[in-house]
């Protein structure tokens, strides 16, 4: 089979499978369903920073709680649709994104992933500290999001628009990834002086890279609004990051297809061990250390030149 | 009153920051080899804390045989883990590819291992402390006190920091082990053994956390979870620098205090985003630490 | 692949997402049986979802209470259950975390389809279900958690509290310290967080209703390293008491530290500062610091105390081994919720359900004080005891203690 006509396989197979889960689960199946799409964006936007543009940046649950509150508190007061508020939640994000941006396109690899993660951890302390507006360690409770022609009340409502929205955010991103912008930051992973020398402007690359994963962050927050009903900080941490992280590196840093088969694996492996109880955490390490042991470029960099046969690949494919 | 306030927070902040700078030396040191970020090195300590605990209390030996079983035990968990894990990692690398993360992410998914493997047993439910090394009783200079406790817990650390950098600088091992982390090909070159030269200093981190691991243990209390005191190691470690073995040391102690002067004169609550603010603050300012040369930006 | 068609791939599925939405929503038939309106009730059974932390770093406040309320509905299968009707127990695992309890319990109602939730052993994790239950209207009990934030303000479908909110342990602490000890200068010590913020509220409270004042209100973090800040501004603070609501963590280190700074007022801790005693003197290091220490319970009697023996014998015995501290907190709930389900009548519903829970007047013989519910009242639990405890032995101080601070202070 010819490349596209794989590609086309897959495609359809996975509308397939996004049709099927609310003709034939159960709320809850479409509850993880939900989950599932809400972590794409997260790791995409992760990926787009880390993977393509080659940031060691790990802000990005700060920017992912930002969505939240800034999206259910517009929401909560003003009861506007979620086509409003979902945007808003990101532009905040994002100008945040921007703010950390100018110094942070200073530091590289130890340095930059240190600083960013101390960040996400003092804007953790800030969501659970500033209650008059996060409502702090009691957490903050959602009014249903509000669609333009009735409210959002339970996964199964949610459901559609969370698919829709996924599936934008993915498209941004497959045009991205051919677009100017996207080779310029693709030079500037693979050498920062080399682009520099051939023209390219490094720290815009890198500010506005941070830009677009902060908005990425942000709309997956605002996701998080439509079909849960309450945040607690905790949720916001340490835990979450790690998550999105492994997601995308034993996914296949740097490619689509890796990131999203990261996302299935790591978002479905909780429920699968739901029984194991005790050996959980173990288990969850080992596996961690099994896959970046026998395949460190991700399950798509162990599989992907598998089905797809080397010589139809495109050149951008190529590339290790 | 302040004054008061001032030479007891200098004193605590002492003690602890002592061992905030035993951990971020073992942090360093593996950095420095091998450029690895090692995140399970808050749970080396946690786990050398439980071994010292269960033979101290179960086996009834005393600290002058745990305390090396325990150093020989995570040196064996270090080494290994490098040996086995990371070198297959870097061993899978082709050109042009960065596996760095994937070893940083390594070592998150050592530390869901090593806290699995502790949680299940019996004594990991509660918190918990080791027996103590010597009588309690406070000693005053002044009006500050002091445990001995205190004082032991310093003097170690101190000693084995001296110890370290006496190591490093005049031994021939210690000069083997620079050269490695300064240039491994040129190391290569003049036939020191990087390969082993790596496990073995991972595996020295790992005895290093031991140490730590043995005196933290009746400061701040055993849980599976303790090794979350490793940001604290980090901001320790930026603070200095990140490569330069003496000012990590400052960068303990200062944090330490630094940790104390804020309780005191801020409040308490703002005690835990301390560290991360002092990251974020060094890192904006003066990213190369205290005592760092340049700005340090090896690509691997 | 060319974007133009995934673009309209994209967009087909999107469409056909929403129609799919619509035909199933269309197509959530009724039960054929329409005799039970609610799920989770067949002529047989009452099928309950029981959830606690079984894993991770909360698995010792929950995964015995969960056995022990288990261990009660078994008491009753074997009597013959209620109404001819047996309790099948499904049980999940919250990890005390608000998404994965969230997640535990919308499968419960979605896929398990229970009659009513019972679990929840962490205060900021079951608040994560609170509005979703209500939008579904399934009865969400909590098992041991204290649930603060959840039962105040109440909503008709979470009740909680069984073992007392932290306004209990506020409010009774401060009672305490201010009758039996006579302190007017209290040094108050909490978390940074929901839990010291609610026992604060009570506490600050009940000083000003007594006459008395806090003179030091430190917040600390779960995870603080060293307690020398908050214990010098309070050894400066010319307090009388020092109270302490922290996890014991903490508190261990604050005890150890008030001793070595030869400190020698009255120190009183709340019930979740002192889980294990045994550990607790290790961990401060010295009996002589224990001079002058009480804690707090909800328990009508010491842990091990003659009047608990009943439960910790029968949970030996059903399982053979021996409890946790917290275990005995996980019958309050099981025992209401029985009994709430034979009261609702032979043919219950969820709101009859409710409607004979929010009526509970139940005496446990395990807790220090009766378990109430009302219209507007969804804190079970109320009252508290202290004990004396110098180090080797625990004495148990005459007297309960209640936090009346009303709903809206």
């Amino acid at each position: 089979m010819t490349n596209n006509r794989l590609v086309l396989v897959f495609a359809v197979a996975i509308v397939a499978v996004l049709v099927a889960v609310p003709l034939f689960g159960s709320i809850y199946v479409v509850f993880l369903a939900n989950m599932l799409l809400m972590y794409a964006v997260l790791a995409v936007g992760l990926d787009i920073l880390l993977g393509r543009a080659g940031q060691f940046a790990f802000a990005h649950t700060a920017f992912f709680g930002i969505g939240v509150y800034t999206t259910a508190l517009i929401n909560n007061h003003t009861g506007l649709p979620f086509v409003l508020t979902i945007p808003a939640g990101a532009a905040v994000a994002a100008l945040v994104g921007v703010i950390i941006a100018l110094p942070a396109t200073r530091l590289r690899h130890l340095y930059l992933g240190l600083a960013t993660f101390a960040f996400a951890e003092v804007a953790h302390w800030v969501f659970n500290n500033w209650e008059s507006v996060t409502g702090g360690a009691n957490g903050l409770r959602f009014q249903p999001q509000n669609t333009g022609f009735g409210t959002i009340t339970n996964d199964l409502q949610a459901y559609p628009f969370v698919v829709v929205i996924a599936a934008f955010m993915i498209w941004i991103t497959r045009n991205l990834e051919r677009s100017q912008l996207g080779r310029r930051m693709e030079a500037i992973k693979e050498s920062e002086a080399a682009a520099h020398a051939s023209g390219i402007s490094v720290t815009r690359t890198k500010a506005v890279a941070f830009t677009i994963s902060a908005a990425y962050a942000g709309v997956a927050g605002g996701m998080y609004t439509l079909f849960q009903s309450y945040v607690h900080p905790d949720v916001l941490g340490f835990d979450t990051l790690v998550l999105i992280l492994s997601m995308i590196v034993i996914g296949g840093l740097g490619t689509l297809p890796g990131v999203l088969i990261g996302v299935v694996l790591l978002g479905l492996m909780p429920e699968a061990m739901r029984g194991l109880k005790v050996m959980q955490e173990l288990l969850y390490g080992v596996i961690l250390i099994a896959f970046l042991m026998f395949m460190p470029r991700g399950v798509w960099g162990f599989f992907g030149p598998l089905i797809f046969s080397r010589s139809e690949r495109k050149p951008a494919e190529d590339k290790p | 009153m302040w004054t008061l306030f001032i030479f007891q927070g200098l004193a605590g902040g002492l003690v602890t920051g002592s061992i905030y700078a035993l951990i971020a030396l073992s942090l360093v040191l593996v950095y420095k080899s091998t450029h690895v970020i090692n995140f399970a090195g808050g749970e080396f300590v946690m786990i050398a804390a439980y071994l010292a605990l269960f033979l101290l209390v179960a086996g009834g030996l005393t600290y002058w045989i745990a305390v090396p079983l325990c150093a020989a035990a995570t040196f064996l968990l270090g080494a290994v883990f490098e040996r086995v894990v990371l070198t297959r990692i870097q061993g899978r690398q082709r050109p042009g590819q960065n596996v760095l993360v994937a070893m940083v992410i390594a070592t998150v998914g050592l530390t869901y291992v090593l806290k699995g493997i502790i949680r299940p047993f019996p004594y990991a439910d509660e918190v918990r402390t080791l027996p103590p090394m010597l009588e309690s009783g406070p000693i005053f200079i002044g009006n500050v006190v002091i445990t001995r406790q205190d004082i032991a817990i310093f003097s170690i650390a101190v000693l084995s920091m001296v110890a370290l950098f006496v190591f490093f600088q005049f031994t021939p091992l210690g000069r083997a082990l620079r050269a490695t982390a300064d240039n491994p090909r040129a190391a290569a070159l003049v036939g020191i053994p990087v390969r082993r030269m790596r496990s073995f200093v991972w595996g020295l981190a790992g005895a290093l956390s031991a140490i730590a691991g043995i005196l933290i243990a009746p400061k701040v209390l055993m849980t599976p979870d303790m090794g979350g005191l490793i940001i604290l190691a980090f901001a320790a470690a930026i603070i200095g620098g990140f490569t330069n073995i003496p000012g990590v040391i400052v960068g303990g102690f200062l944090l330490g205090i630094v940790e104390n002067i804020v309780g005191l004169t801020i409040s308490t609550n703002a005690i835990s985003v301390t560290p991360f603010v002092v990251i974020i603050a060094v890192l904006l300012f003066r990213p190369q630490g205290l005592f760092g040369g340049r700005a340090e930006t090896k690509k691997v | 692949m060319r974007n133009s068609s995934i673009g309209k791939l994209f967009g087909a599925f999107g469409l056909a997402a929403a129609l799919s939405v619509g035909v199933a929503s269309a197509y959530t038939v009724k039960d054929p049986q329409q005799k039970y309106a609610d799920p989770g009730i067949t002529d047989d059974e009452i099928v309950i979802g029981l959830h606690a932390p079984l894993s991770g770093r909360a698995k010792a406040f929950g995964a015995d209470a969960l056995d022990a309320a288990r261990m009660w509905y078994d008491m009753i299968n074997a009597r013959g259950g209620i109404w001819g009707r047996k309790i099948r127990v499904i049980v999940g695992d919250d990890k005390c975390s608000p998404n994965d309890l969230l997640a535990v319990v919308k499968k419960f109602v979605t896929e398990d389809k229970v009659f009513l939730v019972n679990g929840g052993s962490c205060t900021h994790a079951a608040v994560a279900a609170q509005e979703y239950v209500t939008r579904e209207k399934v009865p969400f009990v909590m098992l041991n958690a204290a649930g603060d934030a959840a039962v105040f303000p109440p909503t008709r479908y979470v009740f909680g509290a069984f073992g007392g909110t932290q306004r209990t342990v506020g409010g009774s602490l401060i009672d305490f310290v201010t009758k039996n000890l006579g302190a007017k200068k209290i040094a108050y010590i909490a978390h940074d967080d929901d839990f010291g913020a609610s026992n604060y509220l009570a506490a600050k409270w009940t000083a000003d209703q007594n006459g008395a004042s806090i003179v030091a209100d430190q917040r600390v973090s779960r995870k603080i390293v060293d307690v020398t800040a908050p214990m010098l501004k309070i050894r400066a603070s010319g307090a009388d008491v020092i109270v302490i609501t922290t996890y014991t963590g903490p508190a261990a280190l604050l005890v150890k530290k008030a001793h070595e700074f030869g400190i020698k007022m009255p120190i009183v801790a709340a019930v979740q500062a002192v889980p294990n005693l045994e550990a607790f003197v290790k961990n401060v290091g010295s009996k002589e610091a224990f001079a002058n220490f009480y804690y707090g319970s909800p328990l009508n009697d010491l842990t091990d105390g003659p009047k608990q023996q009943w439960v910790i014998d029968w949970f030996k015995k059903t399982y053979n081994r021996t409890p946790t501290p917290f275990m005995s907190y996980g019958i309050p709930s099981a025992m209401a919720i029985a009994q709430a389900l034979h009261n609702a009548g032979p043919n219950p519903t969820r709101e009859g359900f409710i409607d004979a829970l929010a009526a509970t007047r139940l005496n446990t013989g395990i807790l220090a004080g009766p378990i109430e519910f009302g219209d507007n009242k969804r804190d079970g639990h109320n009252a508290s005891i202290f004990i004396k405890y110098d180090g080797a032995g625990s004495t148990r101080v005459p007297g309960v203690f209640f936090n009346r601070m009303p709903l809206n202070p």
